[in-house]
């Protein structure tokens, strides 16, 4: 009754291209937005912040670098992980060499390095498909994280070889470090991931977005409709690792503060790519509801049973979310191969037509 | 009933060439895969402006031939001369830079995606704006977008499929997906299309549209048509020439009514042992 | 000059001067690459009859070992712990076979490839969770496996053959020959062949698809336990080893993933070569350790050439 797009007339292709046809989805994205910017820190704890508010974004942005890849071009990786560490690594490395540099700066030129990595280990995708792709993306992954254990330089020769993020200020504010506030931290990172968001969303639904997803469903009939498959690959491993590098800068700058190698070894590259599953392939919405659901899983998991006066070891907790996030994974692909965000869209559907059945 | 919009704005890019001339030349090509050949020593031309039919059984090299003259395969021997370019071999994607499109025998359409996106990535390769514009989707390349967009719908209204225009195109009827294959096609702008059975697996109400449309194309849009079909009436009522293919070998060529008493293609047909 | 004497003269320089430290080598490489080929088995088993990447095949591995441990470790005799180890190897194919094969039959291949991730997963949280998480040893002497070592000395020097790695290549020999005979042999193992070349052909002739996916997944199983048992004498049994499953995947990219020979040949290769590597070339130049991706840039660089692997069926486009 209150979703209806009857009644809404589009008289020019532009208004048909606006981001959002109906009006009702921009007043919930807004209401979305005023929760991100306004509501969210007013309330949050600084527990909040940092155990639940940053992470989803940072890894929303890190899954949505994978969708372009894996969703939108069908090109399966196994290896974001890694590509996460270039970006880390790179960011720590112009910042070390040039501490005077704006952190954004930095960030953006982090991506870049970790999307020239991303473009050379996409090369291969010329040659190989399917499976033997997603295991040639592996080697991208025990490659880079080898890399980053044994080239010093990388960590700038420190004793314990993992990577220190020093206080970092950003027009007199700061937002990186030991020092920094966990509030002005979130913001940061919503502005970022918001803004990329934003890109991608753009990029997808134009000339480029088709061209991936030509790529995906056919790949033959896509280059017998004049597409230039290598470049169509290449640019979708450009822009993934591009995604996934800021993501993996933002990561160890804004969140964990440190970091050793091994934090980029499969098991994050794993849990980046159940996110993208299980918030569906081919969607910007569903990254950002599988990484809320990933995040808030373990913390529901230790913390309910807590309520009920049954408090469960730091173990078993975990042993419980690797255990619930493998059945998560396998209910998703039965009931819903496309994710949360296809739920979204059933209810939306039910929500236009309600209350009528049809 | 309506009467048919007129659609002849949209013309097939001009090439320079007259209608009735030599479009594609295709001459002495061989094509064999390991020991076995496909297509042996096949020259045939397609004329400016005509309909031209390639017919014979299963197996006779048709598809081939298709490939080779789109460059998803390069034969051994033989020359092709499009436009009055000679090539030897070059990627499918160039060949429609060149002016070439195509529908295939089993439907090749993008299935996760519109149909309108369907007929959108066909235009692809018109679309010149950088990464750079498209994140921001503003200014050139939104501009760009309803320019493309406005061509697409005018195909839309052409095809009859304006009711499906959001609909994924997996969930579509055989029938329905062959005709949005067509408009992809025809997305290109191509001054030679290729259509690779448009017709099979179609009831008889289905036939007569899609004859409809390749004849409109022909006629309004000045398209030059290559078509493979098994149904020999449709081939004889549409086309201006057709060229008769056996076992990979030509063994008749020219109008259909000459073509239909030649008694090769009747033992052909009815398998006379060779 | 100093880098290419490094890199092309000084290793072979070292192979001559050392003969019965290269033999060492290549035979630790050898019941490496053994363990890899077992573990490249079960997957193409599982390729070839149901078109399924499994990647929980290196999961299985761990998951058959740590139950068998598990079940000594609470008293049950190691006699015993076998075959009941065997029966939760058969629930698992079956459970596997009703909950996520099933209701995905006919989905595209990379949906039944994530969910096999999913498997993996659960496996790893759900074997953590009642056996937990600690590293723990093998029960190697309970299942009698011979412990000693066999000491040569070959041109002058000194080998050491551990007995249990032995007992591991020749158990692999025999399992492997066993299974090639049940393949090729048996009413069952044509109806595997046959389900691998076309489902649907095979349906039609009456063959039943889901007895066929369980009896392979159980195959799958054992190939897992026995792999579990060589390799937990070997290194520990905890999920912590889950990498080294991960190197039974470039295995597959060498040999192709439908060719039983292919992950023989790429196990045994990739097992010494990646030995050979790391001992002459990755440990003096390049800080060690290369094992982790040596195998995988293997895999790519021979991919780049052929891309359907050494063993694998050449792929013809058609449209």
């Amino acid at each position: 009754m209150f979703y209806r797009t009857a009644g809404q007339f589009k008289t020019t292709y532009q208004a048909d291209h606006a981001l959002f046809p109906v009006r009702q989805d921009a007043v919930l994205l807004g209401i979305v937005l005023i929760l991100a910017f306004v509501v969210f820190p007013l309330t949050a704890s600084e527990f909040a912040f940092r155990a639940l508010l940053i992470p989803v974004l940072i890894y929303s942005l890190a899954a949505l670098g994978l969708n372009v890849l894996t969703g939108y071009a069908g090109q399966l990786s196994l290896g974001t992980g890694a590509f996460m560490g270039v970006g880390a690594y790179a960011c720590y490395k112009l910042i070390s060499i040039f501490p005077e540099m704006n952190i954004v700066v930095a960030l953006a030129l982090s991506g870049f390095f970790s999307a020239t990595v991303g473009v050379i280990f996409g090369l291969p995708s010329l040659r190989i498909k399917g499976f033997y792709l997603a295991i040639a993306t592996l080697a991208a992954q025990f490659f880079l994280v080898w890399l980053f254990q044994k080239w010093a330089w990388l960590y700038n020769y420190n004793a314990s070889g993992a990577i220190q993020v020093p206080n970092i200020d950003f027009f007199g504010i700061t937002v990186a470090g030991p020092r920094a506030p966990a509030i002005v931290q979130y913001y940061f990172v919503l502005c970022i991931v918001c803004l990329l968001t934003f890109f991608i969303i753009n990029i997808t639904r134009g000339r480029i977005g088709r061209m991936w997803k030509a790529v995906r469903d056919m790949d033959i009939a896509a280059e017998l409709v004049g597409i230039n498959l290598m470049k169509t690959k290449l640019l979708a491993f450009f822009v993934s690792s591009y995604v996934v590098g800021i993501a993996g800068a933002l990561f160890v700058f804004l969140w964990r503060g440190a970091a050793e190698a091994n934090l980029f070894d499969i098991p994050l590259s794993f849990r980046v790519l159940f996110i993208a599953i299980i918030g569906g392939l081919g969607s910007v919405l569903g990254n950002f509801l599988g990484a809320i659901l990933i995040v808030a899983l373990p913390v529901v998991i230790s913390s309910v049973p807590e309520a009920f006066g049954l408090p469960l070891s730091s173990a078993t907790v975990e042993h419980l979310n690797i255990m619930i996030i493998g059945a998560l994974i396998i209910a998703f692909l039965i009931v819903e191969p496309h994710g949360l965000a296809r739920f979204w869209a059933v209810i939306r559907e039910k929500l236009i037509l309600w209350p009528f059945p049809h | 009933m309506n009467p048919r919009p007129d659609h002849s704005q949209l013309v097939a890019p001009d090439d320079g060439i007259a209608r009735g001339d030599v479009l594609l030349d295709v001459r002495n090509v061989s094509l064999s895969f390991g020991g076995v050949k496909a297509i042996t020593d096949i020259s045939l031309n397609v004329l400016k402006g005509e309909i031209r039919a390639i017919i014979g059984p299963n197996g006779a090299g048709k598809t081939s031939m298709l490939n080779v003259i789109n460059g998803f395969y390069t034969p051994q021997v033989g020359t092709i001369i499009f436009r009055r370019k000679e090539r030897c071999s070059m990627k499918p994607h160039e060949a429609v830079g060149q002016g070439i499109a195509r529908t295939f025998q089993n439907v090749a359409l993008f299935k996760g995606m519109s149909t309108l996106d369907n007929i959108m990535a066909g235009r692809s390769v018109m679309m010149k704006r950088n990464i750079g514009w498209q994140m921001l989707w503003r200014g050139p390349a939104l501009k760009e977008e309803i320019e493309h967009r406005e061509k697409v719908e005018e195909i839309i209204d052409f095809l009859e499929i304006q009711h499906i225009r959001r609909t994924p195109v997996g969930k579509l009827p055989y029938g329905l997906q062959k005709r949005v294959e067509l408009g992809r096609a025809l997305a290109m702008e191509p001054s030679l299309l290729l259509l690779d059975e448009p017709m099979a697996g179609m009831n008889l109400e289905e036939k007569e549209d899609m004859s409809r449309f390749i004849l409109d194309v022909n006629q309004q849009r000045g398209t030059t048509i290559a078509l493979i079909e098994h149904d020999m009436g449709v081939v004889m009522d549409l086309s201006d020439r057709v060229v008769v293919l056996d076992y990979g070998k030509k063994i008749a060529d020219g109008p259909p009514d000459e073509v239909k008493n030649n008694q090769d293609v009747i033992d052909a047909y009815l398998g006379v042992p060779h | 000059m100093e880098f290419l004497n490094n890199v092309l003269v000084k290793p072979f320089a070292d192979m001559a001067a050392a003969p019965d430290f290269l033999i060492q080598v290549l035979w630790e490489g050898l019941v490496g690459g053994v363990l890899y080929a077992l573990i490249a088995l079960g997957f193409v088993l599982i390729y070839k009859s149901s078109r399924i990447f499994n990647f929980a095949q290196g999961i299985m591995v761990v998951f058959a070992a740590l139950t068998l441990v598990g079940l000594h470790e609470r008293g049950i005799p190691a006699y015993l712990a076998l075959p009941l180890t065997l029966a939760v190897m058969f629930v698992l194919a079956v459970s596997i076979e009703r909950v996520v094969l099933r209701p995905l039959v006919n989905q595209p291949d990379i949906i039944l490839f994530m969910a096999t991730i999913g498997i993996t997963m659960f496996l790893i949280g759900f074997g953590e969770l009642i056996f937990g998480g600690e590293n723990k040893v093998m029960i190697t002497e309970q299942l009698m496996i011979p412990t000693g070592s066999f000491e040569f000395e070959p041109f002058g020097g000194f080998v050491s053959i551990e007995q249990k790695d032995l007992t591991a290549v020749i158990g692999a020999v025999i399992l492997v020959a066993a299974l090639l005979y049940f393949l090729n042999k048996s009413k069952i193992g044509r109806a595997i062949r046959a389900l691998g070349d076309d489902h649907q052909a095979a349906l039609s002739v009456g063959i039943s698809l889901s007895t066929i996916w369980v009896i392979v997944w159980f195959i799958a199983g054992v190939i897992a336990l026995a792999t579990g048992i060589v390799w937990g004498a070997r290194a520990g049994v905890s999920f912590a080893l889950e990498v080294i499953a991960f190197k039974a995947l470039p295995v597959l990219m060498l040999g192709g993933l439908e060719s039983v020979m292919g992950a023989i040949i790429g196990g045994l290769a990739i097992g010494i070569l990646e030995k050979v590597f790391e001992i002459y070339w990755g440990q003096p130049l390049l800080g060690g350790n290369t094992e982790a991706w040596f195998a995988y840039m293997l895999a790519l660089l021979v991919l780049l050439f052929r891309p359907q692997g050494l063993f694998g069926e050449k792929i013809i486009e058609r449209v």
